[in-house]
């Protein structure tokens, strides 16, 4: 018994600072998360994984759609975590449009989706409402391991320290990447995705969810997929045509830049054979900025 | 069920609880710890608890039929039930697919080409190669007239299948452990808390030593053609605390947790890389495997009772064995074949024991040689990662992005690991946390450990490296 009472005082003392550091970060992919989930009053909020972090320029929105952007997307993370994070700025702000950038592979099985949410542990106690069915689809007795601050905190301190020292900066969000894909004969010049593996329900049930959310809270949504460097042809693809089947459904509109003429084969525009460099995250931004811009004046 | 899951932290308590009320009754608390190994086993795979009850009934008839019979010919024939039994059982599982496959490897290479009709798709059961040996050396031991049957069966099923030591060991004698079962256990306080004590340990050894260095040594033992010599040295290192970590941590959270229940089981790891040679090394490493083969196969092939050229081969087949056991594939017979020749080479080159920093270094660089050919892929793999690190360092992998944090927290962990066993070692007298006379050092210090687990460990339920074995 005063194990137990020695061990929360020392978890409530060393886990209270430990959450501090963590919230007192000011670049990383920590800080970015806090910031959107704590105070972005962002209008447009652009949400995916690093296709959305690389491709996404809010500077061109803004000047595109006359509003205020900010870039959530997170590198590695997958749906769950996304929509975690579009709840969890739904609860306190109203933006006036959302974006998902899709992975085509947003809907097949995947432990890393489950598993890298722990980026979300140190949020647990504030918004234990959103993240608790959420997180409990990957793992039970969320309640019981979250239960001590330190666990939540498990993980960030390398993290803090490492972008105190060497802040990573990010333009509201958008970390560009620069230089040039090289053409290579190594690159696969057509590539024929099969089916992967099988399709996890709880996935599709997740980004039912994000639709649902996001009508319920009346802000408009766009799916967007973004631009390969090399034609793909994605007809095998379960997961992209159960995604497009729940657009269709849902009616919330889809952009589609995969296979798109503009950036087919546009070495300079791309970083590596999934990424486009500042140039190409540039002329993308402002694509959908003209579509959602016609999209507006259609209404 | 994993040690290091929740499904685990929910049973525990649950089972303890009940274990504890039935005090008065050791029957109906062997039955209890039966059907909890058989759940907790069954967790895994339900359907394989079937050869743990067969070894279990075939070992319980053996052992009677050994020690019933007055004529040892008769008496040996019973054994051999046992032996073919439990060996036949791994053979199957573990090895048919391995032996067929390379007897069609090796007729292909000679140009006879065979369609793989043989292989089998066959699951292997966890820990088949822990509870086998368990259940032979009760055979063996009733044989040597070390032991006498039970006539409780309930009691020699849950020395069978008792699940701290179930699945990946100690690999526990029915003289220690079966006696056990049949005498009365009470509740300490005292026992509680040096399980408690030793169970922290092992998840710290786990969770944040193994899980963590696991990290770096798969993305490079994983991708080999991206990494250089330097890359493949610091990954070997780190794999050499990732195994300790690993299987010591299970060792200690199996110890701790039968001492909850009043058991003790033996000690299975002593500071292996503090062994000023390889020999030392083996007897501080895996020590319930290594005296099993010792007792059970070394001893009975002579010895070092024997010529010397028959002493040097003993020692070579039993590592070539003992390399075997772990794990159906070349490259842990290499593994164990390599560890033969350098107890060969000891007992060729020293007559006496070393000691010294020194040969605690150089055994430490011998130890990691061999586990190149214990994790690599393959032998092919293992010989041209050796080769990289003497001719090509090349460049240091340090990772990016999270792999970065990963590794500095495995260098944090291990320069812990290698402090508080440097100080075991060779300042136990001095300053101790976990033994201090103030209890409020005592618990403080293992609270500090459970906040550095909570802190910095890898929960995604990671498997432990010996079930596969």
């Amino acid at each position: 018994m005063k194990f137990v009472i020695i061990l929360l005082m020392i978890d409530f003392l060393l886990g209270t600072i430990a959450k501090q550091i963590f919230f007192s970060q000011d670049t990383g992919k920590f800080a970015r998360a806090t910031h959107v989930i704590e105070d972005s009053e962002a209008k447009v909020m652009v949400f995916g994984s690093s296709h959305a972090h690389r491709h996404y320029v809010p500077k061109v929105f803004e000047q595109e759609l006359q509003t205020t952007c900010y870039n959530a997307g997170a590198e590695g993370q997958q749906l769950l975590f996304h929509t975690a994070l579009q709840q969890m700025v739904l609860k306190r702000s109203k933006p006036d449009l959302l974006l998902l950038n899709i992975d085509e592979d947003f809907l097949y099985s995947s432990r890393e989706a489950y598993d890298r949410l722990a980026d979300l542990h140190p949020y647990y106690s504030d918004h234990r409402d959103v993240l608790k069915p959420i997180l409990e689809m990957g793992s039970p007795g969320i309640d019981f391991k979250l239960f001590f601050k330190s666990f939540q905190a498990n993980s960030t301190l390398i993290h803090a320290l490492r972008y105190y020292a060497s802040p990573q900066l990010d333009q509201k969000g958008y970390r560009p990447l620069y230089g040039k894909v090289k053409p290579s004969k190594n690159l696969k010049r057509f590539e024929n995705l099969e089916a992967g593996d099988d399709i996890d329900p709880n996935f599709v049930i997740t980004l039912e969810r994000f639709i649902a959310e996001a009508k319920d809270y009346g802000v408009p949504l766009v799916f967007v997929t973004s631009p390969n460097l090399l034609v793909t042809d994605y007809t095998n693809n379960e997961s992209l045509s159960k995604i497009r089947e729940i657009a269709r459904k849902e009616q919330v509109l889809l952009l589609d830049f995969f296979n798109s003429e503009t950036f087919l084969e546009q070495y300079q525009l791309f970083h590596d054979t999934s990424h486009l460099n500042n140039d190409g995250a540039e002329l993308f931004t402002k694509l959908v900025a003209d579509r959602i811009k016609e999209l507006q004046h259609s209404k | 069920m994993l040690f290091n899951s929740f499904d685990f932290f929910v049973f525990l308590p649950i089972v303890l609880v009940c274990y504890w009320l039935l005090a008065k009754s050791i029957k109906w608390q062997n039955v209890l710890l039966l059907i909890a190994s058989y759940v907790f086993y069954g967790w895994w795979d339900w359907r394989f608890l079937s050869l743990i009850a067969l070894s279990t009934i075939v070992d319980y008839f053996v052992g009677f039929k050994v020690y019933r019979s007055d004529d040892k010919i008769i008496k040996k024939r019973w054994l051999w039930v046992s032996v073919f039994f439990n060996i036949g059982l791994l053979g199957f599982f573990k090895y048919f697919n391995f032996f067929v496959g390379s007897w069609i490897e090796l007729f292909a290479s000679l140009g006879y080409t065979y369609q793989d009709v043989w292989t089998l798709s066959i699951v292997l059961p966890v820990g088949i190669s822990f509870y086998t040996f368990q259940t032979m050396s009760y055979s063996i031991d009733i044989y040597r007239g070390k032991l006498e049957p039970t006539k409780d069966f309930v009691a020699f099923a849950a020395f069978v299948s008792f699940f701290p030591q179930l699945v990946a060991g100690p690999i526990e004698r029915a003289t220690n452990l079966v006696p056990q079962f049949l005498k009365p256990r009470t509740f300490t306080y005292d026992a509680l808390s040096k399980g408690g004590k030793l169970m922290i340990w092992g998840f710290f050894l786990k969770l944040v030593v193994a899980d963590r260095a696991a990290i770096y040594v798969n993305a490079v033992y994983n991708n080999i053609e991206s990494h250089d010599g330097l890359s493949f040295i610091a990954a070997t290192i780190l794999f050499a605390f990732q195994i300790y970590g690993d299987f010591a941590g299970y060792s200690l959270i199996a110890i701790g947790t039968a001492k909850l229940f009043g058991f003790d089981l033996m000690t299975n790891f002593r500071r292996p890389y503090f062994a000023a040679s390889v020999s030392e090394f083996w007897t501080r490493w895996h020590i319930s495997l290594s005296t099993w083969f010792r007792d059970y196969l070394y001893i009975p092939l002579g010895g070092n009772r024997v010529s010397k050229p028959r002493w040097l081969y003993n020692l070579f087949i039993t590592f070539l064995i003992s390399g075997l056991w772990h794990g159906a594939n070349w490259t842990f017979v290499a593994w164990g074949a390599l560890n033969g020749v350098y107890l060969i080479a000891e007992a060729l080159l020293f007559k006496k024991g070393r000691k010294g920093l020194h040969n605690v270094l150089l055994t430490f660089v011998l130890i990691n040689l061999s586990w190149v050919f214990f994790r690599a892929n393959s032998i092919n793999n293992a010989l041209s990662m050796i080769s990289e690190m003497l001719t090509n360092p090349g460049r240091l992998y340090i990772g990016s992005g999270d792999d970065i944090a990963a590794s500095l927290y495995a260098t944090l962990a291990i320069a812990m690991l290698v402090l508080v066993e440097t100080k075991k070692e060779y300042f136990n007298s001095l300053f101790t946390i976990s033994n201090n006379r103030l209890e409020l050092i005592r618990l403080v210090g293992y609270a500090i450990v459970v906040f550095m687990i909570l802190y910095f460990g890898v929960f995604g339920e990671s498997q432990f490296i010996y079930f596969q074995f």
